[in-house]
């Protein structure tokens, strides 16, 4: 078995190691470096539960190897809290809105909203729908997901219309 | 304790609090079964049965034996004898079983196979290597050799005389069977204006959580014991099904649970990998993991549904119900530990929320060679509501009156209830539905669809032929036996809470603590709630069945109650100050007198231990409302409207309850458009991966508006119903009728889910045909 060196910046720490060539991205991020935020919920790409960014772009890290993204500067879940841990403004709507239930597709969910959300357009909910179709959340029917991402994409920050008394 | 630092007056029940589990999982810092595996963990991976039916005719493990990294390779001919097979996790009360005539096969589920193997993915030998993938390359160098039996795969093909058999130590394929009823409905059916019939299909799907299963377990020298964390709803039901195959002895096993991603009834169930690793890892000395993958989901984790329903209800020339009988298999695979459960609940809950004077149901289970099967979400209600609520949209029109009509006419009313049924429940307490006015949610629904609003969605979506489409449900929740909950209080005035109802993604660390927080008359900050551990609370059943907030919070309430009693009388006794006196310490001057050194050491500790037991299950009752718009040129059906009017309980945390019946809908729309675990004839599976296997995404689900109306709960002291199974039960005939309605088609022309779009492209084309 090959092995290969990479050399990338995860959540602005440089990292240089020999891997197996093997080896995913995302059991390099969760194995390697320890940053288990990162899940695997099907590793054929389709459920969205190890989105991460790669150079600003949502990815799927079980599909990528991380032989791949050597170079690359990637962020996970765990470098989009603020830099006292405390929940960054993605991850914060998400919780206020009652987007998150049993967390395991969260990690997805925060990932795709910031790559949203940096995107800076102003979309209606149909578009936001679309925009969130490649994460699967099983326990939440999308409600607080989709109600983050309107307060978050929208002109007006707050969340009118939502009903989960989220005080903001 | 006094108006001090902790005193708070508003109570926590009731309100929006926001979960205190968020945290952790918005910013990653959830921990996961996968995430408690460390570079010294080794990795167990199980081979599994190629074949559906047959004999082993032999295993040759050599070649995996001599690959670096292996440290064990077992078959079931290794484990035979020290690993008994695991038996039936639920057998219902003498009372039921004499009602309905029910019986059950003896049936348990082997650890490993060692002859002869049942379904695609049975577990046959277990390789453990010091990484997962030098397991997987050593597992793949395993060679079996199978002589191939013939599959059966339908109920219908097993239950013929000449069928193969599934268990060979079985007469037939039998599961269970019951019979039960009231009334004469054949003499009752004869007379009827008019008679609707129907035969139902309900495909095979499941919970499908986002996280696979997985067990982490090591061997504690210095205690004695196993460690198990398994992604479990039941931790308890685990740590007996340990025990009883292996014969270790309770205090020799302790089991727990990570945060947990996602249950749904397929993790409330007990199954052999976690037998299997526990005791791998003491007999290796070792921590050894077993991480489930999709493509092991998909044949080693219990599924659900996959019914056949045989229907007749006769109703009188007004639409008034004379009669209804169902006839039901259900394809319980190669075998369930809750077969007699799921067939209970079908059979319990066919009645629905109507004046039905004659009722006769008769059930089989039936062994096939498919996956085994556990409950999901509603588990045998889906199925019961779908026949139910079909046969209503059938009779509707042969009587000539609306679909909303034929339920506004029988629907039970508030001056019938709570409305005793002449049948035993599992629990062999006999059936009362404790509701309010069942009417009142059809009318709450019927409101929510204001006429505008359809016309908004017609603009919206002006390709597609929009319906809409309603259904009742009624549910048992909260059963018992019991759930058991301690509170102590530490020394800094705090609380630590344990409970037996482990948490799946259910908000427990919240509500329970919002329910402790006010017995205790505390902040919630002052409370840590620990679920999901044997060492917690010694005995517990777990979190299914929509039975968590009922009994377990019951539970918490009761012990918090009784600790601030039993505070107030310790401080009345040993310090003479009465409740509510201004001298009253606070909590956290009754943690420091308690205390080594301090003036109340000598007295026992405050810390109370206790169960609550249900003295039978509560019903909820709930009506759904769907808009569904069906676009012809594809035959695709979208979701666009939903409405859910339920009679519940007190809401503990109304997010919570939002949440639990939005995700109830999600999951009942991927059952009735999406899902459906596919099988071959030979009984080789077909769905494999998310691309054959649809889960339905964000465009799948749309806004779900609910109608929170609150009627009586007074079985248990915080009068709280369950809610977990609410959002799905009545979701798949609400939307069958809606496509109907959009299709423009006869009531009951869909009978099967999953409703594909080859299906309403058909009836979409057949109906353009029939216009021309």
């Amino acid at each position: 078995m090959s092995d290969i060196v990479v050399d990338l910046e995860v959540n602005g720490v440089r990292y240089e190691r020999t891997v197996p060539a093997r080896l995913s991205l995302a059991d390099f991020l969760r194995d390697s470096l320890g940053l288990t935020g990162t899940h695997l919920g099907c590793e054929h790409g389709v459920c969205g539960s190890c989105t991460v960014l790669v150079d600003g772009r949502s990815a799927r890290s079980c599909l990528l190897l991380a032989a791949q993204v050597s170079g690359a500067t990637v962020r996970t879940v765990e470098g989009l809290a603020e830099s006292d841990g405390s929940p960054g403004t993605v991850q914060s709507a998400l919780a206020r809105h009652g987007g998150i239930q049993c967390g395991f597709c969260t990690p997805g969910f925060v990932v795709a909203l910031t790559e949203l959300v940096a995107e800076g357009k102003e979309l209606d909910e149909e578009e936001i729908r679309e925009a969130l179709s490649g994460n699967i959340c099983r326990c939440t029917g999308y409600h607080g997901a989709i109600a983050a991402a309107v307060e978050l994409t929208g002109p007006d920050p707050g969340c009118a219309g939502c009903d989960q008394e989220c005080g903001s | 304790m006094s108006a001090n630092e902790n005193a708070r007056v508003a109570p926590l029940v009731g309100q929006h609090v926001q979960r205190g589990e968020d945290l952790r999982f918005a910013t990653g810092q959830g921990r996961f079964v996968a995430d408690h595996v460390s570079t010294t963990t080794l990795h167990a991976v199980f081979l599994r049965a190629t074949q559906a039916a047959g004999q082993i005719r032999s295993i040759d493990t050599l070649a995996a034996r001599d690959c670096p990294g292996v440290l064990a390779v077992l078959t079931g001919t290794d484990l035979a004898g020290t690993l008994a097979p695991i038996g039936a996790l639920h057998e219902p009360n003498e009372a039921f079983v004499d009602a309905f005539s029910f019986q059950m096969a003896d049936i348990a589920i082997p650890c490993l196979v060692t002859d002869r193997v049942h379904y695609v993915g049975e577990p046959v030998a277990v390789v453990v290597a010091e990484s997962r993938a030098m397991a997987e390359d050593a597992a793949e160098l395993i060679d079996v050799d199978y002589t191939p039996g013939t599959a059966v795969t339908t109920p219908q093909a097993a239950l013929e005389p000449a069928a193969p058999r599934v268990h060979e130590h079985l007469p037939d394929n039998i599961a269970a069977s019951l019979r039960g009823g009231f009334g004469d409905v054949p003499a009752a059916s004869k007379g009827a204006a008019h008679r609707v019939t129907g035969r139902f299909r309900m495909g095979r799907h499941s919970g499908v959580p986002l996280e696979c299963r997985g067990v982490v377990a090591s061997w504690d020298p210095a205690r004695g014991r196993v460690d198990v964390r398994t992604s479990t709803q039941v931790p308890h039901f685990v740590r007996t099904a340990i025990c009883a195959s292996t014969g270790w002895s309770v205090s020799e096993v302790h089991v727990s649970t990570p945060d947990v991603g996602g249950g749904f009834g397929p993790k409330a169930n007990v199954y052999a990998e976690e037998v299997v690793i526990a005791y791998l890892a003491r007999l290796l000395g070792r921590e050894v993991a077993w991480l489930e993958d999709r493509a092991e989901h998909f044949v080693a984790s219990a599924q659900g549904r996959d019914q056949h329903l045989d229907a007749e209800l006769a109703v009188d020339s007004t639409g008034h119900i004379v009669s209804w009988s169902v006839e039901f298999l259900a394809d319980v695979g190669a075998g369930s530990l809750w077969v007699a459960g799921i067939t209970a609940n079908t059979a319990l809950h066919s009645v629905g929320a109507y004046r039905v004077p004659h009722f006769q149901v008769v059930g089989t289970a039936v062994y096939t060679n498919k996956t085994i099967v556990a409950q999901y979400r509603g588990a045998g209600r889906p199925e019961a509501c779908f026949a139910l609520e079909r046969c209503l949209d059938m009779a509707a029109e042969a009587a000539g009156i609306s679909r909303l009509e034929i339920r506004e006419r029988n629907l039970l009313r508030a001056e019938e209830l709570p409305k005793r049924l002449p049948l035993p429940y599992r629990d062999g307490v006999p059936i009362t539905y404790d509701g309010a006015d069942f009417r009142r949610c059809l009318r709450a629904c019927e409101q929510r669809l204001p006429d505008d609003l359809l016309d908004t969605l017609r603009a919206r979506y002006p390709g597609m032929y929009l319906g809409s489409g309603v259904a009742t449900y009624v549910e048992a929740t909260g059963r018992g036996p019991y759930e058991s909950a301690t509170v102590r209080l530490l020394a800094d005035g705090t609380f630590e809470v344990g409970v037996g109802s482990a948490c799946a993604g259910q908000s427990h660390e919240t509500t329970f603590a919002q329910i402790a927080a006010d017995a205790l008359g505390v902040p919630m900050s002052a409370v840590r709630v620990r679920t999901g551990d044997t060492d917690a609370v010694a005995d517990g059943i777990g979190s299914f069945a929509s039975r968590s907030a009922v009994v377990g919070g019951s539970a918490v309430h009761r012990v918090c109650s009784q600790l601030r009693a039993r505070a107030r009388e310790l401080v009345a006794r040993c310090l003479g100050i009465e409740q509510d006196s201004e001298h009253e310490p606070t909590w956290s001057e009754v943690g420091r007198l308690l205390a080594p050194g301090g003036e109340l050491a000598e007295q026992a500790p405050l810390s109370v231990t206790g169960t609550f037991e249900p003295p039978t299950v509560t019903w909820t009752m709930g009506a759904h409302l769907a808009v569904v718009g069906v676009a012809p040129e594809t035959g695709i059906a979208r979701v666009l409207h939903y409405v859910v009017a339920h009679e519940g309980g007190v809401e503990i945390n109304p997010t919570v309850v939002l949440g639990q019946i939005r995700g109830g809908v999600a999951q009942g729309i991927g059952g009735i458009l999406l899902e459906e675990f596919d099988y071959a004839d030979d009984g080789q599976p077909a769905t494999a991966t998310f691309a054959e296997y649809l889960l339905p995404g964000s465009c799948d689900v749309p806004p779900v508006d609910v109608v929170h109306l609150p009627g009586p709960a007074q079985l248990n002291p915080i009068g709280v119903k369950g809610v977990g199974e609410s959002g799905t039960i009545a979701v798949y005939a609400a939307v069958a009728s809606a496509i109907e309605d959009a299709l423009s088609c006869p009531a009951g022309t869909l009978t099967s889910t999953p409703v594909l779009p080859s299906t309403m492209l058909d009836i979409a084309e057949s109906s353009v045909d029939a216009s021309v």
